[in-house]
């Protein structure tokens, strides 16, 4: 074969001839994108996406087709070629319906694979689900027990009937192995890098872990005697018991990260100290202050916070708090407060809140326990005063409320009635509207104005280089504990990448959503929603016990089978979406309709197709026809109306196809898949 | 004493079957057949040849015939008024025999030189032949413009035995009909064209590839065909050479790509007619995979007449860059549509004026498409360009098959464009991502634009998306589609942005753009327009001046039409 010598990209390349530039180039490690190549079938040139320049030509030239010549300078990255490209790609996605990612998984603030982990558990695959849901969050049998579950808000099911139940799977997913825990994944080999993390929560013990598995030298600092953080000095033993929350800040141990427990940043080390010694520093110290009630009395004997309620009781102090409880707020630190309290051997606690039960933060289902165990609830009303004896708390002093119009957040803004009170008798005051963090030690980090840590929203970084900062302790201040432990992982990405020398940032990747209604599911067959067995509520409230049960294997898998599996199975082969993250497309700009057709369309046993999907690529009519032979399907229509399909409208299984799965395994995108690849391993990859 | 009756369709859509019958029954001659002698609109036009001086008679309907009659029966008649000299452009060369000889009768076509070409060809070198073509400076007339005898050459070197010559007779752009007026004029032309190039390149098997709408050609063609056989000129060693050559007529289903030289081999082959990556070159692999030359049913009726003449006499008619003459189909908003032949290197405007009389009803010209959906629009004050490929493609039009679509005053421009992509969009076959989505996207843009809901940014939008397209298809079709709206932006962007920052079409053919008012001085209360508006939305009593509810107003412009006072107002 004669030899040639070019130029591509200003590297000198010499190749055989009689070759397309496409295969030079990818032979030279110079990556030119592609959609409907592939070297089984003769070229096609119909995606537009290898367009390259060749120096002293004008035009472009399509780089699956051109044969190289001699001589020939080759620039395959230039903005002219990236701009055809990018509007290729934004063309196809304008036409490209469907779901990348699950709404369960966009909700998540973690990004959690639900869909994935749901199939895998209905397959059986426990470990694996245990593996793909520690990919996310190193914490799933905690995380199971208290999380407010955004992913079943967006659950697609309730369409159907009723949301999947994704946080008792990944409970009974993380319980599983119990004691027995597989191990950790093990960690990359040692970077020489070392980073401390102050703060050992779930936001400061993700960050630790995943900054672990990258090979760096990670070391957490914890003011507690425990790590573990909110999970086990807020949340109460009856929802999360602490052997649980054990068992898995071990497996963080064991996969090589250091706990220092009892060390207080500004107390026991100073910030400046950490930063010298670690070449990175991420905190993640929470918000463990109660905000005050902000009335008259609030400095009373009887008054305490919530946080600090919850954290008495977890650390085993003795806490006196009488028989008449007053809890005033109403979101989860609320609940968790009054249910303690009751627990506590209080005779009467009751939730004061200044809106209605609809307005309540707190999650519909705690809300719920709550009143089973026997907590009052008195909406409308807002302490004006605690009204005090001999320095300690005895009454507090109601303002009566109304709705009235809806304020910032779209709830209707409490009103006070002029001149309506109430004097409510208590012995104790439960402050639990609010939390902060406690900077003492970090003031040389910036503060935004709600007194919280600034950190970049796109890098965590703070004011101080090689310091950044995650969870309650920063920005918008406390939210649950799936954001925090989002955020850790996000977080350790970035540092990884800072600890490397490179510079990175989080970007929010093109995804293709699509918006469904419940007539989208009315052929689904009702099959209700998992509950797992609660315990009597008169006899949980008496003891700090958990409430209910995991589900068993046979309910998980059962309630796993219910998921509607609205992700593309194909997202992490898929070669469309790579490209759009690689090109930063905007395919909104050109508006316009999709086409639109059953989907999917299930006519053959092992093959599953969705014409919507489909960018008419051919690669399945040709490999079909050029590599088995068999024409089964093919091209109808014409012009923008072209779909794939059969001739004579047949089904596919009626056809020729001898079910080699060619077709799925060669389509660039979800158009095509083979149903036994649909989900398992493919969809278990992780995507950081 | 003979008589012709054109019966090209354009004749027989004009009703020269009934004038031909008429004749043939009555008249003490023979009354014979013609083709389109180029002035469609005169159809049916009768032709008496005393056998000294040849007389026209035009728009000849059956009493006009029952006139001729009586004029050649030496009575009293009126034939005179149907009288009319013709002038259809001298040294006609693709167009030679059209409207003259009868198209049927290969001896009328051997009585004006026919066949004389190939038998000259059997007598040089296939080398000398395509030497010929090549001094004669032919180029394509299919649209590219792309040099005849480098094809040839191609063709004639590629290795092989078997190689086949394909006519491309699937003329598929909107207005244009030169390549149906010479297969149904001078199917001779074209047979003789494509033997000549089988020799040259070595061929012994030619298909002529026409679209199945024109039934009229592919039975002229199948005719001329059997006599051509019969008369020894195709087949076994025509005038005793040792070569051997015939031709087979495919009709196609009708798809506008299927006029792109690779998608029309697929559809030869029977597969989907979609375009394929160039090269290999059909001279190289086309066909069965076997070197083809396709050349277009213009080209090839030129041939002979190279062949007779010499290239060197071809070549001094045109201009350096585009040399003899060209047919163009005239169109749209002309006084006198029909087709005419013009030597390359004059201008739009002569072609416009001087063979198709100005603009219909003496209205304003604004501008000309060239080259169908694939070419682009010239204005008015661009109309003296000289026709020349070169030239031509300055202005962002092309040469194109010959298309001409005059416009006038009243028509929108940004109408016009969405009309040419929505004929494209529906034609185009779906392989390239650009071409596909990219030209539906820019339709639906141009929709939006026409249907008032036109944004800031669209022009933009549009021209970004064009010039992708163009970069980034494979095929002429992709390549060219957004051409009418790149043209009509760059000479007309202002109508585009009336349409979208005004909601104004000032042509008034957008009808969501149109609003109808009732001019309160001029109404006298007839209330004719009332009775006859559709949609109820006039009111008003009689005697006094009337209005229209915009809300119930379907736009239809029957109210205007039939206001005797000029009271509608329409904006």
């Amino acid at each position: 074969m004669e030899k040639i010598k070019l130029t591509v990209n200003g590297k000198e390349i010499t190749a055989d001839g009689g070759k397309s530039i496409l295969e030079i180039a990818r032979g030279a490690d110079i990556e030119i994108p592609a959609l409907c190549h592939d070297g089984r079938t003769e070229v096609y040139g119909s995606c537009g996406l290898c367009a390259v320049e060749i120096e002293g030509v004008s035009r472009l030239f399509r780089a699956c087709s051109t044969y190289a010549a001699d001589g020939m300078v080759i620039k395959t990255d230039t903005e002219r070629v990236r701009k055809n490209r990018k509007v290729a790609l934004e063309l196809l996605l304008s036409d490209h319906t469907g779901d990348c990612k699950p709404p369960c998984s966009l909700a998540c603030p973690a990004g959690t694979d639900c869909q994935g982990y749901a199939r895998l558990i209905a397959d059986g695959d426990y470990r694996g689900a245990w593996d793909l849901i520690r990919e996310k969050i190193p914490f799933p049998a905690s995380i199971g027990r208290v999380c407010p579950r955004p992913c079943e808000e967006a659950c697609r099911r309730q369409l159907a009937e009723e949301p999947m139940a994704i946080a008792d799977l990944k409970k009974f997913a993380g319980d599983y192995f119990g004691a027995a825990s597989p191990p950790p994944k093990k960690a990359s080999p040692p970077t020489g890098k070392k980073a401390a993390v102050i703060g050992g929560g779930p936001g400061g013990l993700s960050a630790a872990y995943y900054l672990r598995l990258k090979g760096h030298d990670v070391t957490v600092f914890d003011m507690m005697p425990e790590a573990g953080g909110m999970l086990r000095y807020g949340i109460p033993e009856y929802r999360l018991p602490k052997d649980i929350l054990r068992r898995e800040t071990d497996l963080i141990v064991q996969a090589g990260v250091n706990i220092k427990t009892g060390v207080k940043v500004g107390r026991d080390v100073t910030l400046g100290e950490l930063r010298g010694q670690y070449d990175a520093v991420i905190v993640a110290v929470g918000a463990w202050n109660s905000t005050g009630l902000r009335c008259p009395g609030e400095g009373l004997g009887g008054v305490i916070g919530g946080i600090d309620f919850l954290r008495g009781v977890a650390e085993n102090r003795p806490v006196s708090i009488g028989a008449k409880i007053a809890v005033i707020g109403g979101g989860n630190t609320a609940m968790d407060a009054c249910r303690t309290a009751k627990r506590l051997g209080a005779k009467e606690v009751c939730v004061v809140y200044r809106r209605t039960r609809g307005e309540m933060p707190a999650e519909e289902l705690e809300i719920a326990e709550a009143e089973e165990e026997g907590i009052n609830f008195r909406y409308l009303a807002a302490p004006v005063e605690v009204i005090g004896e001999n320095g300690k708390a005895k009454a507090i002093r109601l303002q009566i409320m109304e709705l009235g119009e809806p304020d910032k957040s779209g709830r209707r803004a409490p009103v006070p009635i002029p001149g309506k009170e109430e004097i409510l008798p208590i012995d104790t005051v439960i402050s639990a509207i609010g939390q902060k963090p406690d900077l003492s030690g970090f003031e040389e980090i910036e503060k935004t104005g709600r007194g919280t840590v600034f950190a970049d929203e796109r890098t965590f970084a703070t004011n101080l280089t090689g310091v950044f900062a995650v969870g309650d302790a920063t920005n918008k201040g406390a939210d649950i504990a799936v954001s925090a432990i989002g955020e850790g992982g996000k977080c350790a990405e970035i540092a990884d990448a800072f600890l490397s020398g490179g510079d990175v940032f989080l970007k929010t990747p093109y995804l293709v959503k699509s918006e469904k209604t419940a007539a989208d599911f009315a052929d689904v067959a009702k099959r209700p929603r998992v509950k797992p067995k609660y315990r009597p509520a008169a006899q949980r409230a008496r003891d700090f016990k958990e409430i209910n049960e995991t589900v068993s294997e046979e309910e998980a898998r059962k309630e796993a089978a219910r998921c509607l599996e609205c992700g593309c199975g194909d997202y992490y082969g898929c070669k469309l979406i790579k490209y759009a993250g690689e090109y930063e497309v905007r395919p909104e700009r050109f508006g316009g309709t999709a086409r639109r057709h059953k989907v999917p369309e299930d006519d053959h046993p092992e093959i599953i197709r969705n014409p919507e999907k489909c960018i008419l690529c051919g690669l399945c009519v040709r490999i079909c026809d050029e590599v088995e032979g068999i024409s089964a399907l093919g091209f109808c229509g014409r012009g923008f109306d072209t779909v794939v399909k059969p001739a004579f409208d047949k089904r596919l299984r009626d056809t020729e196809c001898n079910s080699c799965g060619k077709c799925a395994e060669a389509c660039p995108t979800g158009a095509i898949m083979a149903k036994s690849a649909l989900f398992n391993g493919q969809s278990a990859q992780h995507d950081l | 004493m003979r008589i012709t009756v054109g019966k090209g369709s354009c004749g027989i859509a004009a009703g020269a079957d009934a004038v031909f019958d008429t004749l043939k029954g009555k008249a003490p001659c023979p009354v014979a057949v013609t083709g389109c002698i180029g002035t469609c609109h005169l159809e049916p036009i009768v032709s008496v040849d005393d056998g000294e001086t040849l007389q026209t008679y035009v728009k000849v309907d059956e009493k006009g015939a029952g006139e001729i009659v009586k004029m050649l029966n030496g009575e009293e008649n009126r034939a005179a008024d149907y009288r009319r000299d013709l002038d259809c452009g001298s040294n006609r060369i693709a167009l030679r025999n059209c409207g003259i000889i009868n198209p049927e009768s290969i001896d009328e076509y051997i009585a004006k030189d026919g066949y004389e070409a190939v038998k000259k060809c059997f007598s040089m070198s296939p080398e000398q032949v395509i030497e010929e073509i090549k001094i004669s400076g032919l180029r394509g007339r299919g649209g590219a413009g792309f040099p005849t005898w480098f094809k040839w050459r191609a063709a004639r070197d590629s290795a092989g035995d078997k190689k086949y010559v394909i006519c491309n007779a699937d003329e598929g752009d909107p207005g244009a009909f030169m390549d149906r007026a010479i297969i149904e004029g001078d199917p001779h032309a074209v047979i003789e064209g494509m033997i000549a190039a089988a020799f040259a390149i070595g061929a012994d098997e030619g298909i002529v590839y026409v679209r199945a709408e024109y039934p009229l050609a592919i039975v002229r063609l199948g005719k001329a065909l059997e006599q051509a056989r019969k008369k020894g000129f195709l087949g076994e060693n025509p005038f005793g050479s040792d070569f051997s050559f015939d031709i087979s007529v495919k009709a196609g289903a009708g798809a506008f790509v299927c006029g792109e030289e690779t998608a029309l081999i697929a559809s030869l082959e029977g597969e989907r007619g979609m375009p394929r990556l160039k090269p290999p070159f059909p001279a190289q692999k086309g066909y069965r995979k076997k070197p083809s030359n396709i050349n277009n049913v213009e080209t090839y009726a030129n041939v002979p007449w190279i062949i007779r003449n010499g290239g060197k006499a071809f070549a001094s008619i045109g201009t350096e860059d585009s040399k003899g003459s060209k047919v163009f189909a005239l169109t749209g908003k002309i006084a006198n549509g029909g087709l005419a032949e013009v030597p390359m290197g004059c201008t739009v405007r002569d072609v416009v004026y001087k063979f198709g009389g100005g603009v219909r009803g003496g209205k304003e010209l604004k501008a000309v498409q060239l080259g169908g959906p694939s070419g682009g629009c010239i204005p008015k004050g661009l109309t003296d360009v000289e026709i020349d490929y070169k030239s031509l493609a300055a202005t962002g039009a092309i040469m194109g098959s010959g298309g001409m679509v005059v416009m006038d005053e009243d028509t929108c421009m940004v109408d016009m464009a969405r009309f040419f992509l929505d004929f494209t969009c529906k034609e185009s076959c779906g392989k390239c991502t650009h071409c596909r989505i990219g030209n539906k996207r820019m339709l639906e843009i141009l929709e939006r634009i026409c249907g008032g809901g036109g944004k800031n940014g669209d022009i933009e939008l549009l021209t970004e998306l064009g010039e992708e397209i163009k970069a980034g298809s494979l095929c002429a079709l992709g390549q060219t589609a957004p051409n009418p709206v790149l043209t009509t932006i760059r000479y007309f962007r202002n109508e585009y942005e009336e349409h979208i920052n005004e909601k104004r079409c000032a042509a008034r053919q957008c009808k969501p753009l149109l609003a109808y008012s009732v001019d309160k001085e001029k109404c006298m209360g007839c209330a004719v327009c009332a009775r006859k508006c559709p949609g109820g939305a006039i009111a008003g009593t009689v005697r006094s001046a009337h209005s229209i509810d915009a809300e119930k107003c379907v736009k239809c412009g029957n109210c205007a039409d039939v206001c005797k006072f000029g009271a509608i107002n329409v904006k």
